[in-house]
């Protein structure tokens, strides 16, 4: 187990190497850079070329690539998460600036998505056939298969112009702090986002605990004299939700970057948001940060889950 | 018939399998008696409505399925409890499960949850049939898998199923259905997934527990071998349909049905040398929704005549034993 673990942990760092220099080149061969951002089309396209080759030097952009990438991966190795190209803001300041934002957003989502996805999904499977399956069977294929930036329109349409119950977007409005203050403008985003992740929890849920519940070990349950909630609930749920929390820990990388779309929607000041505005303007430290991070969560949790789910099954052996 | 030493009664069982509005008549009328302390073995072929019957005692049939006619009548010491009008799941008919009657399974590595300890699934039963303490469970728990021949019982129990060898689990579930002293242990093939070594164990464990505890059983079975071993009374399930009923020397030395007799012919019997002749039967079994008029067996049966077309009665050979038959066969 211990080894193992260590093991896992290990295979990690060149996994990360070779990712982030996937990820750089990618960069590298999208056309432009920060400085033909940075300057307007009418003064690029008269500047001095030497004069935008001092800009570049300045901003370190005109080392060949690789030593460029090395010395990238020195900072971060080092702990130098680097400068943002336009405002020359560390970036480590603009990540913890923007980070609650989105771990308030996305685990909320989360949270709901667990409890209620489950929740539906197991009543659905234990009332199969009936109206309420049928119905929540409908919802969760609108769910699934609606973009979620549509529903988020939808919904600022509906609770911002008809209703005028909330916000149209935004964190918090100026003059405003505490939590109960930001709630009315988290509703929103957090149950749209969580709309999508409801539904495929649920259809999974569902489809796990139908399966269980024809499995052998229910008649067992049931000739023991069991009450049906035991034979349902101990017996049927704990065996269906093994391959449920495996779905739900492979959507936990969203917690840092997976919430882009709704964070424009609603102008979100997030992880989301500041991404696409680095893509935008070739901010490569930035996009590189944020990328690596991501990454860096879709690993450790694919990790995490193989431990998990060796805790939840006892047939699973990490040896 | 209905004397002191009945501990389950069946008349007349209809249970039907309703699917895309066809209706099977899996258990079409079946009559017989689990005598206390006995075993009874149920032998046919697949599909002939052994499985449907136990779990029709159990109230354990799937959705499609119901009893349609008939009574179960189980001898308790309070009294008669008709089963077949219980409520399914309701609290009478579980506390009757699991501790009265119990049941195991074909294959003991599906019929036991993956996830939870052996400990906690015995200790489930009695939980809910004894007042036990939770210390008290566990110690009862160690002792029924100490006596169902499971080496070092106190780490054993903590083990999870797929740690227990094929018999081993099968011994588990055993522990498992007579962790109350049940009166009826209702055994569904419980052998076909076990090698043949393990199998003579399991059995000879059966046998012993029959003895020591007084358990009636109902051995759901293909095997004639086993039958000759463990039965006291023997019943032939053909289609849905009880063809013979008796003791084992009834049924097995003097066949009455066709069927029987036919069943009996079909398997090679060790001893015999390798050129022995074995007569399979001809034919295969009718389908259940274009089932033949009359007498089941009539199509695949050499000694059927054009009054077979009517469904014969049954009737009775001697005081134990009975066929249902126009043509039984003259004892040899």
């Amino acid at each position: 187990m211990l080894t193992y673990t260590l093991r896992r942990l290990l295979i990690l760092i060149p996994m990360l190497l070779f990712l982030s220099f996937l990820i750089y080149l990618g960069l590298e061969l999208t056309p432009g850079d920060a400085v033909s951002y940075m300057i307007s089309p009418e003064r690029y396209a008269t500047m001095d070329p030497a004069e935008l080759e001092a800009v570049r030097e300045a901003l370190g952009l005109s080392d060949p690539f690789l030593i460029r990438y090395v010395k990238w991966l020195g900072g971060v190795i080092k702990g130098d998460f680097g400068y943002s190209l336009q405002s020359g803001v560390p970036i480590k300041d603009i990540v913890f600036d923007r980070l609650p934002a989105t771990l308030e957003l996305s685990a909320g989502a989360i949270l709901i998505s667990t409890i209620f996805g489950i929740f539906f999904g197991t009543i659905s499977a234990l009332k199969r056939g009936s109206i309420g399956d049928n119905a929540l069977t409908l919802a969760g294929m609108l769910g699934v298969s609606v973009p979620r930036f549509i529903f988020g329109l939808l919904a600022i349409l509906l609770f911002t112009f008809h209703l005028k119950w909330l916000p149209v977007g935004g964190r918090l409005r100026p003059g405003y702090e505490g939590f109960m203050d930001r709630l009315p403008h988290l509703i929103m985003p957090t149950l749209v986002l969580s709309s999508t992740l409801i539904a495929g929890v649920m259809r999974y849920s569902r489809a796990s605990m139908l399966d269980a519940m024809n499995r052998d070990f229910m008649k067992t349950a049931r000739s023991k004299g069991l009450p049906e909630w035991r034979v349902n609930f101990v017996h049927g749920l704990r065996v269906s939700l093994i391959p449920v929390i495996v779905l739900i820990a492979f959507r936990l990388p969203i917690l840092l970057g997976g919430t882009v779309i709704i964070e424009q929607v609603f102008q979100w000041p997030g992880i989301g948001n500041e991404f696409i505005g680095a893509v935008r303007s070739r901010n490569y430290p930035i996009v590189m940060m944020i990328a690596f991070f991501t990454t860096f969560a879709v690993l450790f949790v694919s990790f995490l889950i193989d431990l998990f789910t060796a805790l939840l099954d006892p047939r699973v052996k990490l040896d | 018939m209905k004397d002191d030493d009945v501990i389950i009664s069946v008349k007349g069982l209809e249970t039907f399998f309703y699917t895309n509005n066809r209706c099977n008549k899996a258990v079409n009328g079946v009559s017989f008696d689990i005598k206390k302390g006995k075993t009874l073995c149920v032998v046919g072929e697949s599909g002939c409505g052994k499985s449907v019957t136990a779990s029709s005692i159990m109230q354990l049939l799937p959705k499609l399925s119901r009893i349609e006619n008939g009574e179960i009548t189980y001898h308790s010491n309070e009294g008669d409890i008709r089963i077949d009008q219980l409520k399914k799941n309701g609290p009478k008919m579980r506390s009757i499960r699991g501790s009265d009657i119990s049941m195991i399974f074909q294959d003991p590595m599906t019929a036991l949850n993956p996830v939870y300890t052996i400990g906690f699934q015995i200790g489930e039963n009695l939980q809910y049939h004894t007042d036990l303490n939770r210390a008290e469970r566990k110690g009862q728990s160690i002792k029924l898998l100490k006596e169902m021949g499971i080496p070092l019982p106190e780490q054993r129990i903590n083990e999870y199923p797929h740690q227990y060898s094929g018999g081993m689990r099968q011994r588990a579930m055993i522990a498992m259905a007579m962790a109350c002293n049940p009166k009826v242990l209702i055994a569904d093939e419980p052998t076909t997934a076990l090698d043949v070594t393990i199998q003579a164990q399991i059995f000879e464990l059966m046998d012993k527990l029959k003895e020591e505890h007084d358990t009636a059983i109902m051995l759901i079975t293909h095997d004639m071998g086993v039958v000759t071993e463990l039965a006291d009374d023997v019943v032939v399930m053909y289609m849905g349909n009880i063809v013979e009923n008796g003791t084992v020397d009834d049924v097995l030395r003097k066949p009455a049905h066709p069927y029987t007799k036919a069943l009996l012919e079909s398997i090679p019997v060790l001893g015999r040398g390798k050129n022995q002749v074995i007569e399979p039967i001809k034919g295969s079994t009718p389908d259940p929704y274009n089932r033949p008029k009359g007498c089941q067996f009539a199509p695949r049966c050499p000694f059927a005549d054009s009054s077979c077309q009517v469904m014969p009665d049954e009737s009775s050979i001697s005081d134990t034993h009975s066929v249902r038959c126009l043509h039984p066969m003259e004892a040899v």
